[in-house]
Protein backbone atom coordinates (compact mmCIF):
# COMPACT_ATOMS: atom_id res chain seq x y z
CA UNK A 1 0.00 0.00 0.00
CA UNK A 2 2.68 2.48 0.92
CA UNK A 3 4.66 1.14 -1.93
CA UNK A 4 1.80 2.37 -4.33
CA UNK A 5 0.95 5.36 -2.61
CA UNK A 6 4.95 6.22 -3.20
CA UNK A 7 4.86 5.43 -6.53
CA UNK A 8 1.57 7.51 -7.38
CA UNK A 9 3.51 10.38 -5.50
CA UNK A 10 6.37 9.71 -7.58
CA UNK A 11 4.04 9.98 -10.90
CA UNK A 12 2.50 12.88 -9.71
CA UNK A 13 5.84 15.03 -9.20
CA UNK A 14 7.18 13.77 -12.39
CA UNK A 15 4.08 14.93 -14.08
CA UNK A 16 3.88 17.58 -12.33
CA UNK A 17 7.61 18.48 -13.11
CA UNK A 18 7.33 17.99 -16.50
CA UNK A 19 5.10 21.09 -17.05
CA UNK A 20 6.68 24.20 -18.27
CA UNK A 21 5.58 26.95 -16.42
CA UNK A 22 4.14 29.95 -18.73
CA UNK A 23 7.36 31.07 -21.13
CA UNK A 24 6.59 34.43 -19.79
CA UNK A 25 10.21 35.07 -20.92
CA UNK A 26 10.26 32.90 -23.92
CA UNK A 27 12.03 34.67 -26.54
CA UNK A 28 9.98 35.79 -29.92
CA UNK A 29 9.92 33.46 -32.53
CA UNK A 30 10.27 35.08 -36.00
CA UNK A 31 7.56 35.83 -37.79
CA UNK A 32 7.95 32.97 -40.55
CA UNK A 33 8.55 30.31 -38.29
CA UNK A 34 5.63 31.11 -35.65
CA UNK A 35 2.97 33.65 -37.21
CA UNK A 36 3.22 33.34 -41.30
CA UNK A 37 2.41 29.41 -41.84
CA UNK A 38 0.67 30.01 -44.87
CA UNK A 39 3.65 28.92 -48.06
CA UNK A 40 2.94 32.02 -49.85
CA UNK A 41 5.60 34.85 -51.36
CA UNK A 42 4.45 37.39 -48.45
CA UNK A 43 5.67 34.48 -45.85
CA UNK A 44 9.07 33.75 -47.66
CA UNK A 45 12.57 34.62 -45.57
CA UNK A 46 14.33 33.69 -48.71
CA UNK A 47 13.63 33.71 -52.59
CA UNK A 48 15.90 32.29 -55.17
CA UNK A 49 14.92 33.50 -58.97
CA UNK A 50 15.62 31.41 -62.13
CA UNK A 51 14.77 32.34 -65.93
CA UNK A 52 13.25 29.81 -68.12
CA UNK A 53 14.53 29.20 -71.71
CA UNK A 54 11.25 30.56 -72.27
CA UNK A 55 11.34 33.80 -69.99
CA UNK A 56 9.66 33.38 -67.74
CA UNK A 57 10.97 33.76 -64.28
CA UNK A 58 10.48 31.28 -61.82
CA UNK A 59 11.38 31.43 -58.00
CA UNK A 60 11.65 29.22 -55.40
CA UNK A 61 11.13 30.15 -51.53
CA UNK A 62 11.42 28.82 -48.03
CA UNK A 63 8.26 30.07 -46.62
CA UNK A 64 6.11 28.46 -44.07
CA UNK A 65 8.57 26.02 -43.27
CA UNK A 66 8.11 24.66 -47.09
CA UNK A 67 9.80 24.94 -50.00
CA UNK A 68 7.37 26.01 -52.90
CA UNK A 69 8.06 27.37 -56.04
CA UNK A 70 6.23 30.03 -58.13
CA UNK A 71 6.26 31.36 -61.85
CA UNK A 72 5.60 35.27 -63.47
CA UNK A 73 5.02 35.75 -66.87
CA UNK A 74 5.03 39.26 -66.36
CA UNK A 75 8.42 40.13 -64.83
CA UNK A 76 7.68 39.74 -61.60
CA UNK A 77 4.85 41.95 -60.64
CA UNK A 78 2.52 38.78 -60.31
CA UNK A 79 3.20 35.08 -59.35
CA UNK A 80 1.22 32.11 -59.76
CA UNK A 81 -0.48 30.41 -56.42
CA UNK A 82 2.89 28.51 -54.82
CA UNK A 83 3.26 24.95 -55.05
CA UNK A 84 4.98 23.40 -52.34
CA UNK A 85 7.40 20.67 -54.03
CA UNK A 86 6.39 18.36 -50.98
CA UNK A 87 4.15 17.76 -48.28
CA UNK A 88 6.64 16.21 -45.95
CA UNK A 89 7.18 17.93 -42.68
CA UNK A 90 10.63 19.04 -42.39
CA UNK A 91 13.34 21.23 -40.42
CA UNK A 92 14.69 23.57 -42.76
CA UNK A 93 17.63 25.15 -42.31
CA UNK A 94 17.62 28.31 -41.73
CA UNK A 95 20.81 29.06 -41.79
CA UNK A 96 21.84 32.48 -43.02
CA UNK A 97 23.34 31.39 -46.19
CA UNK A 98 20.88 28.76 -46.46
CA UNK A 99 18.14 28.69 -49.56
CA UNK A 100 16.22 26.59 -51.98
CA UNK A 101 18.27 26.36 -55.25
CA UNK A 102 16.74 26.38 -58.39
CA UNK A 103 17.66 25.23 -61.85
CA UNK A 104 15.45 25.11 -65.69
CA UNK A 105 16.94 23.05 -68.31
CA UNK A 106 16.43 23.70 -71.41
CA UNK A 107 13.26 21.64 -71.84
CA UNK A 108 11.59 24.07 -69.02
CA UNK A 109 11.85 21.59 -66.21
CA UNK A 110 12.73 22.69 -62.97
CA UNK A 111 15.23 21.14 -60.45
CA UNK A 112 15.03 22.16 -57.34
CA UNK A 113 17.63 21.68 -53.97
CA UNK A 114 17.28 22.56 -50.77
CA UNK A 115 18.60 21.60 -47.17
CA UNK A 116 16.99 20.67 -44.16
CA UNK A 117 18.36 19.69 -40.37
CA UNK A 118 18.04 15.99 -39.88
CA UNK A 119 18.45 16.37 -36.50
CA UNK A 120 18.78 18.41 -33.00
CA UNK A 121 22.08 18.73 -33.51
CA UNK A 122 21.81 20.48 -36.54
CA UNK A 123 23.35 18.34 -38.91
CA UNK A 124 21.89 18.85 -42.68
CA UNK A 125 20.67 16.66 -45.02
CA UNK A 126 20.22 18.01 -48.76
CA UNK A 127 17.69 16.92 -50.87
CA UNK A 128 16.58 17.13 -54.53
CA UNK A 129 13.29 16.79 -56.79
CA UNK A 130 12.16 17.58 -60.54
CA UNK A 131 9.13 19.00 -62.10
CA UNK A 132 8.51 18.28 -65.73
CA UNK A 133 4.82 19.59 -65.80
CA UNK A 134 5.80 23.23 -65.63
CA UNK A 135 5.91 23.73 -61.53
CA UNK A 136 2.71 21.56 -60.95
CA UNK A 137 4.42 18.49 -59.66
CA UNK A 138 7.38 17.12 -58.19
CA UNK A 139 8.91 14.02 -57.73
CA UNK A 140 9.33 12.57 -54.64
CA UNK A 141 12.21 14.05 -52.63
CA UNK A 142 15.91 12.33 -52.60
CA UNK A 143 18.64 12.96 -50.48
CA UNK A 144 21.46 14.22 -52.59
CA UNK A 145 23.88 11.20 -51.20
CA UNK A 146 23.29 8.40 -49.12
CA UNK A 147 25.98 9.40 -46.63
CA UNK A 148 24.03 10.30 -43.39
CA UNK A 149 26.16 12.34 -41.51
CA UNK A 150 25.73 16.26 -42.01
CA UNK A 151 25.46 17.64 -45.59
CA UNK A 152 24.92 21.64 -45.94
CA UNK A 153 24.72 24.65 -48.42
CA UNK A 154 24.15 22.86 -51.89
CA UNK A 155 25.17 24.93 -54.65
CA UNK A 156 23.88 23.77 -58.73
CA UNK A 157 24.57 24.79 -61.87
CA UNK A 158 23.73 23.57 -65.20
CA UNK A 159 26.03 22.91 -68.10
CA UNK A 160 25.38 23.35 -71.45
CA UNK A 161 24.91 20.13 -72.44
CA UNK A 162 21.82 19.85 -69.25
CA UNK A 163 24.03 17.87 -66.97
CA UNK A 164 23.57 19.36 -63.35
CA UNK A 165 26.70 20.08 -61.06
CA UNK A 166 26.05 20.08 -57.38
CA UNK A 167 28.66 20.95 -54.77
CA UNK A 168 28.05 20.95 -51.28
CA UNK A 169 29.97 21.02 -48.03
CA UNK A 170 29.79 17.66 -45.63
CA UNK A 171 31.05 16.62 -42.60
CA UNK A 172 31.03 13.07 -43.68
CA UNK A 173 35.11 12.88 -42.98
CA UNK A 174 35.08 14.09 -39.41
CA UNK A 175 34.15 11.02 -37.47
CA UNK A 176 36.58 8.60 -39.37
CA UNK A 177 39.71 11.26 -39.36
CA UNK A 178 39.09 11.88 -35.04
CA UNK A 179 38.71 8.19 -34.78
CA UNK A 180 42.83 8.05 -35.92
CA UNK A 181 43.62 10.35 -33.87
CA UNK A 182 44.24 13.06 -36.66
CA UNK A 183 42.52 17.13 -36.21
CA UNK A 184 39.80 17.77 -38.77
CA UNK A 185 38.19 21.08 -38.81
CA UNK A 186 35.39 22.16 -40.68
CA UNK A 187 34.15 20.01 -43.52
CA UNK A 188 34.69 19.27 -46.69
CA UNK A 189 33.42 19.95 -50.00
CA UNK A 190 32.11 17.46 -51.91
CA UNK A 191 29.86 17.46 -55.38
CA UNK A 192 28.14 15.42 -57.44
CA UNK A 193 26.35 15.38 -61.16
CA UNK A 194 23.60 14.12 -62.47
CA UNK A 195 21.70 13.94 -65.74
CA UNK A 196 17.91 14.37 -64.87
CA UNK A 197 18.13 16.64 -61.38
CA UNK A 198 17.38 13.74 -59.34
CA UNK A 199 19.53 10.69 -59.37
CA UNK A 200 23.34 11.96 -58.49
CA UNK A 201 26.12 10.12 -58.84
CA UNK A 202 28.33 9.25 -56.63
CA UNK A 203 29.53 12.15 -54.06
CA UNK A 204 33.46 12.50 -54.43
CA UNK A 205 35.28 15.01 -52.44
CA UNK A 206 37.23 18.17 -53.60
CA UNK A 207 39.12 19.44 -50.87
CA UNK A 208 38.95 18.75 -47.10
CA UNK A 209 38.52 21.13 -44.13
CA UNK A 210 36.81 23.75 -45.70
CA UNK A 211 34.36 26.41 -43.55
CA UNK A 212 31.59 24.56 -42.50
CA UNK A 213 28.60 27.36 -42.56
CA UNK A 214 29.22 29.23 -45.45
CA UNK A 215 27.46 29.31 -48.95
CA UNK A 216 29.37 28.07 -51.89
CA UNK A 217 29.71 29.99 -55.35
CA UNK A 218 29.53 27.44 -58.35
CA UNK A 219 29.94 28.88 -62.28
CA UNK A 220 30.79 27.01 -65.31
CA UNK A 221 34.16 28.18 -66.75
CA UNK A 222 32.90 26.37 -70.29
CA UNK A 223 31.31 23.09 -71.21
CA UNK A 224 32.05 20.67 -68.44
CA UNK A 225 34.57 22.80 -66.28
CA UNK A 226 32.60 23.82 -63.63
CA UNK A 227 34.33 25.82 -60.77
CA UNK A 228 33.98 26.36 -57.45
CA UNK A 229 34.66 28.93 -54.60
CA UNK A 230 34.60 28.63 -50.79
CA UNK A 231 35.76 29.67 -47.82
CA UNK A 232 38.63 27.85 -46.39
CA UNK A 233 40.51 26.64 -43.38
CA UNK A 234 44.20 27.37 -44.18
CA UNK A 235 46.71 26.22 -42.11
CA UNK A 236 46.82 27.93 -38.38
CA UNK A 237 42.75 28.32 -38.98
CA UNK A 238 42.52 31.05 -41.07
CA UNK A 239 39.20 30.82 -43.04
CA UNK A 240 40.09 32.84 -46.64
CA UNK A 241 38.52 32.02 -49.55
CA UNK A 242 39.83 29.64 -52.39
CA UNK A 243 38.61 28.46 -55.78
CA UNK A 244 39.13 25.27 -58.06
CA UNK A 245 38.22 25.11 -61.81
CA UNK A 246 37.37 21.09 -62.88
CA UNK A 247 39.57 19.80 -65.67
CA UNK A 248 36.56 17.54 -66.65
CA UNK A 249 33.29 16.86 -65.33
CA UNK A 250 34.96 14.57 -62.12
CA UNK A 251 38.33 15.88 -61.67
CA UNK A 252 38.93 18.74 -59.52
CA UNK A 253 41.49 20.99 -60.69
CA UNK A 254 44.47 22.59 -57.76
CA UNK A 255 43.15 24.62 -55.26
CA UNK A 256 44.48 28.00 -55.51
CA UNK A 257 44.13 30.77 -52.87
CA UNK A 258 41.69 33.69 -54.08
CA UNK A 259 43.21 36.33 -51.41
CA UNK A 260 45.16 36.71 -48.37
CA UNK A 261 43.20 38.02 -45.85
CA UNK A 262 44.85 36.11 -43.24
CA UNK A 263 40.93 36.13 -41.01
CA UNK A 264 41.55 33.89 -38.32
CA UNK A 265 39.01 33.21 -36.42
CA UNK A 266 37.40 29.95 -34.25
CA UNK A 267 33.71 30.62 -35.70
CA UNK A 268 31.41 30.67 -38.29
CA UNK A 269 31.11 34.10 -40.88
CA UNK A 270 27.76 32.88 -42.02
CA UNK A 271 29.07 34.62 -45.30
CA UNK A 272 29.82 32.84 -47.93
CA UNK A 273 31.22 34.41 -51.18
CA UNK A 274 29.94 35.04 -55.06
CA UNK A 275 31.45 33.75 -58.32
CA UNK A 276 30.43 34.94 -61.87
CA UNK A 277 32.34 33.85 -65.27
CA UNK A 278 31.66 36.08 -68.17
CA UNK A 279 31.73 34.70 -71.98
CA UNK A 280 35.09 36.28 -71.64
CA UNK A 281 36.44 33.64 -69.48
CA UNK A 282 37.11 36.39 -66.45
CA UNK A 283 36.29 35.10 -63.31
CA UNK A 284 34.68 37.80 -61.01
CA UNK A 285 34.87 36.91 -57.30
CA UNK A 286 33.26 38.66 -54.32
CA UNK A 287 33.71 38.01 -50.24
CA UNK A 288 33.38 39.11 -46.90
CA UNK A 289 36.65 38.98 -44.36
CA UNK A 290 37.52 40.69 -40.95
CA UNK A 291 41.12 39.44 -42.09
CA UNK A 292 44.28 40.98 -40.49
CA UNK A 293 45.06 42.00 -43.90
CA UNK A 294 41.91 43.95 -45.07
CA UNK A 295 38.22 43.80 -43.90
CA UNK A 296 35.40 44.34 -44.92
CA UNK A 297 33.67 43.69 -48.75
CA UNK A 298 36.10 42.72 -51.33
CA UNK A 299 36.11 41.97 -55.22
CA UNK A 300 38.49 40.53 -57.50
CA UNK A 301 39.01 38.99 -61.22
CA UNK A 302 41.19 36.25 -62.55
CA UNK A 303 42.54 36.62 -66.14
CA UNK A 304 44.21 33.48 -66.03
CA UNK A 305 41.31 30.93 -65.13
CA UNK A 306 41.50 31.29 -61.39
CA UNK A 307 45.45 30.73 -60.95
CA UNK A 308 45.38 34.30 -59.72
CA UNK A 309 43.39 36.95 -58.51
CA UNK A 310 43.84 40.80 -58.85
CA UNK A 311 44.32 43.28 -55.81
CA UNK A 312 41.09 42.85 -53.71
CA UNK A 313 39.16 46.33 -54.11
CA UNK A 314 37.18 47.17 -51.47
CA UNK A 315 33.27 47.48 -52.27
CA UNK A 316 30.62 49.99 -50.77
CA UNK A 317 31.16 52.55 -47.56
CA UNK A 318 32.69 50.76 -44.63
CA UNK A 319 30.88 53.12 -42.19
CA UNK A 320 27.48 51.13 -43.20
CA UNK A 321 28.55 47.81 -42.96
CA UNK A 322 28.70 46.56 -46.49
CA UNK A 323 28.09 43.00 -46.40
CA UNK A 324 26.37 39.61 -48.82
CA UNK A 325 27.79 40.81 -52.23
CA UNK A 326 26.27 38.77 -55.02
CA UNK A 327 28.36 39.74 -58.64
CA UNK A 328 26.87 38.47 -61.87
CA UNK A 329 29.05 38.66 -65.46
CA UNK A 330 26.79 38.77 -68.30
CA UNK A 331 27.69 39.92 -72.01
CA UNK A 332 27.00 43.47 -71.72
CA UNK A 333 28.05 44.24 -68.38
CA UNK A 334 29.49 42.96 -64.92
CA UNK A 335 27.35 43.89 -62.33
CA UNK A 336 27.76 44.18 -58.06
CA UNK A 337 25.26 44.05 -55.78
CA UNK A 338 25.73 44.44 -52.12
CA UNK A 339 23.54 45.93 -48.96
CA UNK A 340 24.47 48.01 -46.61
CA UNK A 341 23.00 49.13 -43.11
CA UNK A 342 22.59 52.58 -41.50
CA UNK A 343 21.57 51.57 -38.39
CA UNK A 344 18.04 52.24 -39.38
CA UNK A 345 17.79 50.93 -43.17
CA UNK A 346 19.08 48.58 -45.60
CA UNK A 347 19.64 49.23 -48.54
CA UNK A 348 20.98 47.89 -51.79
CA UNK A 349 23.43 49.30 -53.35
CA UNK A 350 25.22 48.46 -56.78
CA UNK A 351 27.52 49.56 -59.49
CA UNK A 352 28.42 48.11 -62.62
CA UNK A 353 31.69 47.50 -64.78
CA UNK A 354 31.70 47.75 -68.71
CA UNK A 355 35.36 46.46 -69.54
CA UNK A 356 35.39 43.44 -67.51
CA UNK A 357 35.75 44.47 -63.96
CA UNK A 358 38.63 46.52 -64.37
CA UNK A 359 37.15 49.93 -63.72
CA UNK A 360 33.65 50.34 -61.66
CA UNK A 361 30.64 52.81 -61.79
CA UNK A 362 29.91 54.93 -58.53
CA UNK A 363 27.53 52.84 -56.42
CA UNK A 364 23.88 53.81 -56.06
CA UNK A 365 20.91 52.36 -54.18
CA UNK A 366 18.76 50.56 -56.29
CA UNK A 367 16.54 49.46 -53.24
CA UNK A 368 15.94 50.01 -49.38
CA UNK A 369 13.93 48.26 -46.40
CA UNK A 370 13.58 49.26 -42.59
CA UNK A 371 13.21 45.35 -41.41
CA UNK A 372 14.78 42.52 -42.12
CA UNK A 373 15.55 40.86 -45.72
CA UNK A 374 17.02 38.56 -47.20
CA UNK A 375 20.85 38.61 -49.55
CA UNK A 376 20.35 40.95 -52.83
CA UNK A 377 21.00 38.33 -55.56
CA UNK A 378 21.32 39.28 -59.21
CA UNK A 379 19.78 37.44 -62.33
CA UNK A 380 19.64 38.07 -66.42
CA UNK A 381 17.69 36.89 -69.33
CA UNK A 382 19.10 38.17 -72.80
CA UNK A 383 20.14 41.87 -72.14
CA UNK A 384 18.39 42.46 -68.77
CA UNK A 385 19.75 42.19 -65.38
CA UNK A 386 17.14 42.17 -62.15
CA UNK A 387 17.98 42.41 -58.65
CA UNK A 388 15.54 39.93 -56.73
CA UNK A 389 15.56 41.01 -53.06
CA UNK A 390 12.70 39.49 -50.75
CA UNK A 391 11.88 41.87 -47.67
CA UNK A 392 10.00 41.62 -44.70
CA UNK A 393 8.60 44.51 -44.92
CA UNK A 394 8.23 45.62 -48.15
CA UNK A 395 7.55 42.03 -49.90
CA UNK A 396 9.54 40.39 -52.89
CA UNK A 397 11.21 43.13 -54.92
CA UNK A 398 11.96 42.17 -58.75
CA UNK A 399 13.05 44.86 -60.68
CA UNK A 400 14.96 45.35 -63.52
CA UNK A 401 19.28 46.97 -63.01
CA UNK A 402 20.65 47.13 -65.90
CA UNK A 403 20.51 46.88 -69.74
CA UNK A 404 24.15 46.36 -70.98
CA UNK A 405 25.75 49.24 -72.57
CA UNK B 1 11.24 -7.80 -5.55
CA UNK B 2 13.61 -7.02 -8.20
CA UNK B 3 10.99 -5.47 -10.46
CA UNK B 4 9.67 -3.31 -8.08
CA UNK B 5 13.20 -1.92 -7.39
CA UNK B 6 13.46 -1.36 -10.92
CA UNK B 7 10.45 0.13 -11.20
CA UNK B 8 11.20 2.68 -8.47
CA UNK B 9 14.48 2.92 -9.70
CA UNK B 10 12.96 4.13 -13.36
CA UNK B 11 10.54 6.43 -11.55
CA UNK B 12 13.10 8.23 -9.35
CA UNK B 13 14.45 8.88 -12.77
CA UNK B 14 12.31 10.05 -14.17
CA UNK B 15 11.43 12.86 -11.23
CA UNK B 16 15.30 13.85 -11.02
CA UNK B 17 14.67 14.14 -15.19
CA UNK B 18 12.37 16.53 -15.05
CA UNK B 19 13.52 18.15 -11.77
CA UNK B 20 16.47 19.22 -14.52
CA UNK B 21 13.67 20.00 -16.79
CA UNK B 22 12.11 21.97 -14.49
CA UNK B 23 15.74 23.94 -13.04
CA UNK B 24 16.18 24.88 -16.80
CA UNK B 25 12.12 26.28 -17.32
CA UNK B 26 12.35 28.52 -14.86
CA UNK B 27 15.80 30.12 -16.74
CA UNK B 28 14.47 33.27 -17.34
CA UNK B 29 15.83 34.52 -20.87
CA UNK B 30 14.92 38.42 -21.95
CA UNK B 31 14.27 39.82 -25.25
CA UNK B 32 17.47 41.29 -26.71
CA UNK B 33 15.56 44.15 -28.46
CA UNK B 34 16.31 47.55 -29.71
CA UNK B 35 18.18 49.47 -26.61
CA UNK B 36 18.49 46.45 -25.07
CA UNK B 37 22.25 46.66 -25.52
CA UNK B 38 22.42 50.35 -24.20
CA UNK B 39 20.19 48.99 -21.13
CA UNK B 40 23.02 46.24 -20.31
CA UNK B 41 25.58 48.64 -20.70
CA UNK B 42 23.96 51.06 -18.28
CA UNK B 43 23.18 48.00 -15.88
CA UNK B 44 26.35 46.84 -15.77
CA UNK B 45 28.36 50.62 -15.70
CA UNK B 46 31.09 50.09 -13.63
CA UNK B 47 31.38 46.90 -12.97
CA UNK B 48 33.96 44.27 -15.28
CA UNK B 49 31.70 42.67 -17.71
CA UNK B 50 31.84 40.01 -19.69
CA UNK B 51 29.08 39.93 -22.59
CA UNK B 52 29.42 36.62 -24.79
CA UNK B 53 27.57 36.23 -27.64
CA UNK B 54 26.52 32.46 -28.55
CA UNK B 55 24.25 30.24 -30.53
CA UNK B 56 22.95 26.75 -29.96
CA UNK B 57 23.82 25.88 -33.86
CA UNK B 58 27.79 27.08 -32.84
CA UNK B 59 30.09 24.45 -32.93
CA UNK B 60 32.82 26.42 -31.20
CA UNK B 61 30.59 27.82 -28.41
CA UNK B 62 29.50 24.14 -27.32
CA UNK B 63 33.20 24.35 -26.52
CA UNK B 64 33.23 27.33 -25.20
CA UNK B 65 30.15 27.85 -23.03
CA UNK B 66 31.13 25.43 -20.00
CA UNK B 67 34.69 27.04 -19.71
CA UNK B 68 32.94 29.95 -19.41
CA UNK B 69 30.43 28.87 -17.28
CA UNK B 70 33.49 27.38 -15.01
CA UNK B 71 34.86 31.30 -15.03
CA UNK B 72 31.90 33.20 -14.49
CA UNK B 73 31.90 30.36 -11.10
CA UNK B 74 35.21 31.46 -10.58
CA UNK B 75 35.09 35.28 -11.02
CA UNK B 76 32.14 36.27 -8.66
CA UNK B 77 33.58 39.86 -9.66
CA UNK B 78 32.77 39.39 -12.86
CA UNK B 79 29.24 40.35 -14.38
CA UNK B 80 28.51 37.36 -16.63
CA UNK B 81 26.09 38.52 -19.60
CA UNK B 82 25.41 35.71 -21.86
CA UNK B 83 23.60 36.78 -25.35
CA UNK B 84 22.02 33.92 -27.48
CA UNK B 85 22.68 35.59 -30.65
CA UNK B 86 22.57 32.87 -33.24
CA UNK B 87 21.66 33.20 -37.03
CA UNK B 88 19.32 30.47 -36.70
CA UNK B 89 16.19 30.61 -34.54
CA UNK B 90 16.41 28.87 -31.13
CA UNK B 91 14.18 27.12 -29.17
CA UNK B 92 13.57 28.34 -25.99
CA UNK B 93 14.41 25.03 -24.48
CA UNK B 94 17.51 24.73 -26.27
CA UNK B 95 19.10 27.74 -25.17
CA UNK B 96 17.88 27.18 -21.63
CA UNK B 97 19.67 23.23 -21.12
CA UNK B 98 22.55 24.64 -23.00
CA UNK B 99 23.49 27.72 -20.59
CA UNK B 100 22.37 25.03 -17.72
CA UNK B 101 24.31 22.38 -18.69
CA UNK B 102 27.24 24.93 -19.09
CA UNK B 103 26.62 25.94 -15.42
CA UNK B 104 25.31 29.39 -16.73
CA UNK B 105 21.97 28.88 -15.46
CA UNK B 106 22.09 31.70 -12.85
CA UNK B 107 23.89 34.77 -15.42
CA UNK B 108 22.20 36.87 -16.75
CA UNK B 109 20.29 35.71 -20.12
CA UNK B 110 19.48 37.31 -23.45
CA UNK B 111 18.50 36.15 -26.63
CA UNK B 112 17.86 37.87 -29.86
CA UNK B 113 14.05 38.64 -29.73
CA UNK B 114 13.81 40.61 -33.03
CA UNK B 115 14.21 39.10 -36.37
CA UNK B 116 16.20 42.36 -37.65
CA UNK B 117 18.91 41.02 -36.45
CA UNK B 118 20.96 43.77 -38.41
CA UNK B 119 19.46 46.39 -36.16
CA UNK B 120 20.63 44.67 -32.98
CA UNK B 121 23.91 43.81 -34.03
CA UNK B 122 24.81 47.27 -35.16
CA UNK B 123 23.37 48.65 -31.48
CA UNK B 124 26.35 46.75 -30.14
CA UNK B 125 29.35 47.07 -33.41
CA UNK B 126 28.68 48.63 -36.34
CA UNK B 127 31.22 46.25 -37.89
CA UNK B 128 29.59 43.10 -36.72
CA UNK B 129 28.37 40.25 -39.15
CA UNK B 130 27.06 38.28 -37.02
CA UNK B 131 29.86 35.41 -36.75
CA UNK B 132 29.84 33.80 -33.23
CA UNK B 133 31.01 32.71 -30.79
CA UNK B 134 32.00 36.36 -29.75
CA UNK B 135 33.27 38.54 -26.78
CA UNK B 136 32.82 41.71 -25.80
CA UNK B 137 34.82 42.98 -22.17
CA UNK B 138 33.91 46.06 -20.75
CA UNK B 139 36.22 47.30 -18.19
CA UNK B 140 35.30 48.77 -15.12
CA UNK B 141 35.96 52.32 -16.55
CA UNK B 142 33.88 51.00 -19.54
CA UNK B 143 36.89 50.52 -21.82
CA UNK B 144 35.72 47.77 -24.52
CA UNK B 145 37.55 45.02 -25.89
CA UNK B 146 36.16 42.68 -28.37
CA UNK B 147 37.61 39.22 -28.88
CA UNK B 148 36.18 37.39 -32.19
CA UNK B 149 35.90 33.88 -31.77
CA UNK B 150 36.47 31.65 -28.65
CA UNK B 151 38.11 33.61 -26.08
CA UNK B 152 40.95 32.12 -25.09
CA UNK B 153 40.16 31.12 -20.79
CA UNK B 154 44.26 32.96 -20.15
CA UNK B 155 43.06 35.57 -21.97
CA UNK B 156 39.86 36.58 -20.14
CA UNK B 157 42.12 36.09 -16.78
CA UNK B 158 44.23 38.34 -17.60
CA UNK B 159 41.41 40.51 -18.23
CA UNK B 160 40.22 39.86 -15.04
CA UNK B 161 43.14 40.54 -12.83
CA UNK B 162 43.40 43.27 -14.70
CA UNK B 163 40.54 44.33 -13.25
CA UNK B 164 41.04 43.73 -9.76
CA UNK B 165 38.19 40.67 -10.00
CA UNK B 166 40.55 37.58 -10.76
CA UNK B 167 40.21 33.90 -10.08
CA UNK B 168 38.60 33.33 -6.27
Amino acid sequence: MKQTFMNKWIAAAALLLCQSPASAHDMHRPTAESGCTGVALSCATKVTPAFGPDGKLWIAMLAGGKVAVAASTDGGRNFTKPVAVTDQKLDMDWGPDARPKIVIDKHGDLIVAFSTFRDKAFNGEVFTTRSTDGGQTFTPIRPITSNNVSQRFEALALDTDGTVFAAWLDKRNRAPAKKKGEAYDGAGLFFATSRNGVAYSQAQLVHNNTCECCRLGVAFAGHGRPVVIFRNIFEGGVRDHAITTFSDPDTPGPIHRVSNDDWKISACPHQGPSLSIAPTGTYHATWYTNGKNRQGLFYARSLDGGATFSKPVPIGDPAHNPSRAFVLATARGTYLAWKEFDGEKTTVRMMQSSDDGETWSEPKTVAETADSSDHPLLVSFGRAVFLSWMTKKDGYRFQPVGQGT
Amino acid sequence: MKQHLTRDLLALMAVLFAGVAMAEATIEIKPFERGSWQAILQAHAGRPTLVHFWGVTCGPCKVELPELGQFAKSHPGVDVVMIDADLVPNTPAAVRAMVSQAGLASAENWAFGDTFTERLRYEVDPKWQGDIPRSVLIGKDGSVRTIEGSAASADLEKWAQGQGAGRH
